[in-house]
């Protein structure tokens, strides 16, 4: 067994006057710089009327600001050598550059003037809203099987905080005001709101300094609004058929909703679910790609929020195959994983897969100023990032398999089967596609799905790259949407 | 908003530049010729081993389309000592990663892991490149899934954009091929796996590259021992029929009724790899559409609303290569969006670009170099694309002078040379009653184009 520790991240947390936590992690490897700055505030903060808001908010922080022009903080950070980007998901907004280190003073310059000054126009807010628009297009009404994912989503979800999407809808982005724009600007882009974190190749005691200098200024704010995400015990089962106007396969989706993230049920499904779903030697892999050869391609993971978090599958089946029937094998491997719970060797691969992927996501300065933040920004603290892996370490096969039957062996799912409509229409003659329709089907007691995938590390672009088409899924998966750029 | 203290008016002055310390390759031939390429870095405990061929998708029989990408994926799924599931198990148990893919050019298997597992997962890659089997089995589930894989493929307006522009472009050429299809998957035998294996993975067309947290010497020893007794094979370089000449500008339409958007597609040949203007066509590239403040990014998105993004692709290969100018819109647009497209191409080759977008270009590609050193998957691209294309051996010390050596008559040079508005091939994929009439004011003629299975299905 290997004895490789994790390499420690050096970390210095501290607050200014204002409330704008920050974090400085040291290193000098590459003479480069990554600076993210993580707003407290996603599509969960979305009122009714507003679904996608906050993702075209995120648009909104590209047009400019008291001393950068519209399009300015593309053009400052390409034309000086970096590279940028921001997104939203339901738990966060995200924005963030990695420069050569000299140009340190620039990401802050740019990122203090936009979290202070923001300016909005009419006409910026429409050519937005038309950019997103097509974001929406291109990335879930004009692609198979991502619209159906967000309905799947809608199943797992009660509460209307969790279950609508992060694009949102078109009616949606068409009633958004230049008022509402400046509304959240004052709510939610407070300093005492955010976390700001610098990676990299620099030197502390100056970074303090320029900080200081482009941050300590700004206003905090009153606190934002508490948003309750809590979702009512379960236990239905729910299952729509989506009649998709692209597929050319038909798919299953599966979604369980599970414990929030830093639980210890969610360590322990979190791994229970790589055991079934990750990679070719998974259980859920070797028994219906290779078994069974009932399915093209099986993938899936852990949707991983601060409240309630979604386990889901993603299948294709193979013609002369039942959904039903993968349904039925899917259900009987989690049921033989919460009843048996893991073998040695699969808690070996574990703990390798693990320790490998945690170390290798630490390559990057980028990766390692978005975890930082993301933790300082969801539990007030920076650290887990180099603690967390021994929690995941320390799961017992005992947990796993208990946390598996507790919560994969049960009704609390949602299934969605997905029919081409082109298929659909030609086998019975139906109405206009792209509507979900309620398949009426019964919940089942003791019924089928699985679980789930990734833990604490991401892993970086996989070496050599077979185009396929269920991965394209896996992005609008994990429903986060890139602002300026998709390069 | 606070008043604003002077500091904030104008961008601030850079800190002083701190030195990129490039990594050094260490190069030894093993006497059956594979090249083994070896970095030592010490910085986190990891290990990431690369084996290219320089034979891809472009050594396809002709009567066999779809062979060299069966056979790189079949290399996992069985070897003379391993199933296919004992392979994916040992992998997995060492926490490491091991694949194979083919592209165009080239082929690779590939493998990570922990430094603590170095040898192991050397030992493993070397057996899935020796000796794979190619179980019967297994190559009939590979056939099946891909035949499956390609059906979905086609639900994908990007892949039917990118099939009809490479059909079109390159003719007869190998690189016209971009997916196979069902029917010559079906052919594809177990015996043609073998001997295309035999032809192809040869260590006299190989090189393999390690970076991590390893020893040279003692990684030098484990490749004698595991592939020293390798045999050599003949090496032939290929000969393929040039791409067609185009005369005019002609738009192939792929119909998709019900579609959400139009996929445009406006594009031509260009330079391969090694051709001397490569630094030149990459500056220009830059300037029009390679990111977010590029010409055509300003115009189509920031300045219209068309699009959620527009671009331009410099792929530039080993024996040929394309420009594309490329964006997804909403179907009203769609000609309003051709034409803004064909403004810009027509003014980066009839106008000098100004010198601060040269500038800020060259700052822009000498900035992010160093960005993608960060990590071993980004080195090894690097020195992978170095020896498949036998770019030069100072290649990554050279970069950053190449780039800044680039004139703006040499970047108006590139856009004429690479840039051929009046012969270009028009790829739009969409809704066709929509778009049909929007694009051929913009072309000579439209034609419909009908892909490997009957163009686009859809609603």
């Amino acid at each position: 067994m290997s004895t490789v520790t994790l390499p420690q991240a050096p970390i210095e947390l501290y607050t200014l006057g204002n409330g704008l936590r920050v974090v400085l992690s040291e290193d000098h490897s590459v003479p480069v710089v990554s600076v993210a700055v993580y707003y407290d505030v996603g599509s969960r903060n979305e009122r009714e009327g507003r679904t996608g808001f906050a993702h075209l908010f995120e648009h909104m922080m590209f047009q400019g600001s008291e001393n950068v022009p519209k399009a300015g903080h593309f053009q400052y950070v390409f034309n000086n050598g970096g590279t940028m980007n921001g997104t939203t998901s339901s738990e966060r907004t995200n924005y963030f550059e990695t420069l050569p280190s000299s140009q340190l003073p620039l990401a802050l310059w740019l990122e203090s003037d936009r979290m202070r000054s923001l300016k909005v126009t009419q006409e910026n807010l429409d050519n937005q809203r038309e950019a997103v628009k097509e974001e929406k297009r291109l990335s879930y009404d004009n692609r198979p099987y991502s619209n159906a994912f967000l309905r799947l989503n809608e199943l797992v979800y009660q509460n209307p905080r969790n279950a609508h999407s992060t694009i949102g809808s078109m009616e949606d982005l068409d009633a958004a005001t230049v008022e509402d724009v400046q509304r959240f600007f004052r709510t939610y882009y407070a300093p005492n709101n955010a976390v700001l974190t610098v990676c990299g190749d620099f030197d502390s005691e100056e970074a303090r300094a320029l900080v200081e200098k482009y941050f300590a200024s700004i206003p905090s704010q009153p606190s934002p609004p508490a948003v309750d995400v809590s979702e009512p015990e379960e236990v239905a089962a729910r299952s729509e058929i989506y009649r998709d106007p692209f597929a050319q396969l038909p798919a299953i989706m599966l979604g369980w909703k599970v414990p929030a993230r830093r639980t210890p049920d969610f360590y322990a499904l979190s791994l229970g679910s790589d055991l079934l779903l990750d990679g070719d030697s998974s259980r859920l892999y070797q028994r219906l790609v290779k078994d069974e050869e009932s399915v093209v391609g099986i993938q899936g993971g852990m949707g991983e929020r601060r409240g309630p978090s979604t386990l889901y599958v993603f299948a294709i089946p193979k013609p002369g195959h039942t959904t039903e029937a993968i349904r039925a094998t899917i259900q009987e491997e989690v049921k033989r994983l919460g009843t048996e719970g893991p073998t040695p060797e699969e808690m070996e691969k574990l703990r390798n897969t693990l320790l490998n992927d945690a170390v290798r996501s630490r390559q990057s300065t980028l990766f390692r100023a978005q975890r930082l933040a993301e933790y300082t920004l969801y539990d007030g603290d920076p650290h887990p990032f180099n603690t967390e892996l021994e929690r995941y370490l320390a799961v017992t096969p005992e947990r796993i398999r208990e946390a598996v039957s507790r919560y994969l062996l049960t009704d609390n799912h949602s299934v969605m089967e997905v029919v081409p409509a082109h298929a659909a229409d030609a086998a019975e003659e139906a109405p206009a596609p792209a509507e979900p329709e309620p398949s009426g089907e019964p919940a089942q007691p003791g019924a089928p799905p699985p679980q789930v995938p990734a833990p604490p590390p991401t892993e970086p672009a996989p070496p050599t790259e077979p185009a396929q088409a269920p991965a394209e899924t896996a992005a609008a998966l994990q429903q986060e949407q890139a602002s300026p750029t998709n390069e | 908003m606070t008043d604003t203290e002077e500091f904030r008016r104008q961008p601030p002055a850079p800190l002083p530049a701190r030195p990129l310390n490039l990594p050094e390759p260490a190069e030894t031939t093993l006497a059956n010729g594979l090249r083994v390429v070896v970095v030592e870095q010490r910085r986190l405990p990891l290990v990431s081993f690369r084996l290219a061929f320089r034979s891809g998708d472009s050594s396809d029989p002709q009567d066999l389309p779809g062979l060299t990408d069966l056979m790189t994926d079949m290399l996992v799924e069985g070897t003379e000592s391993r199933t296919s599931r004992q392979i994916a198990e040992e992998v997995a148990r060492y926490g490491a990663t091991l694949t194979a893919g083919a592209s165009s050019d080239y082929l690779t298997v590939a493998a990570s892991s922990l430094a603590a597992y170095a040898d192991e997962v050397l030992e493993l890659l070397a057996d899935v490149t020796l000796r794979p089997v190619f179980p019967e089995n297994e190559l009939a589930l590979a056939k099946a899934n891909a035949q499956q894989n390609l059906i979905a493929q086609r639900a994908q307006p990007s892949f039917l954009a990118g099939e009809a522009v490479a059909r079109v472009l390159f003719g007869q050429h190998p690189y016209a091929v971009v997916a196979s299809t069902p029917e010559s998957i079906e052919a594809l035998a177990r015996e043609q796996l073998v001997r295309h294996h035999r032809r192809l993975l040869v260590p006299n067309n190989a090189v393999l590259l390690v970076v991590g947290d390893v020893e040279r010497g003692h990684v030098v020893e484990q490749v004698e021992r595991l592939f020293g007794g390798w045999a050599r094979g003949e090496v032939s370089e290929p000969q393929f029929p040039a791409p067609p000449e185009r005369t005019e500008r002609v738009a192939y339409l792929v119909d998709r009724p019900g579609s959400a958007q139009t996929n445009i597609l406006v594009a031509n040949t260009a330079i391969k790899r090694t051709d001397p203007d490569y630094f030149p066509v990459l500056v220009m590239h830059t300037i029009l559409g390679g990111n977010a403040s590029a010409r055509l990014f300003m115009n189509l998105r920031e300045e219209k609303g068309y699009t959620y993004g527009a671009y331009t692709q410099l792929d530039a290969r080993h024996l040929a290569g394309s420009f594309r100018a490329t964006t997804e819109v909403r179907g009203e647009v769609t000609g309003a969006s051709l034409k803004e497209i064909f403004y810009e191409l027509d003014r980066v080759r009839d106008e000098d670009v100004s010198g601060k977008e040269l500038s800020d270009a060259k700052t822009y590609l000498t900035g992010i170099f160093p960005i993608r050193l960060e990590t071993q998957e980004g080195l090894v691209d690097q020195l992978v694309q170095m020896r498949v294309h036998d770019l030069a051996p100072d290649y990554l010390q050279t970069y950053r002078e190449n780039i800044q050596r680039v004139s703006k008559e040499d970047v108006r040079r590139a856009a004429q040379r690479n840039i051929t508005p009046d012969r270009a091939a028009v790829v739009v994929v969409g809704d066709g009653a929509q778009i049909r009439g929007q694009v051929a004011p913009y072309v000579a003629r439209v034609e419909e184009f009908v892909g490997a299975r009957g163009g686009a299905a859809g609603a």
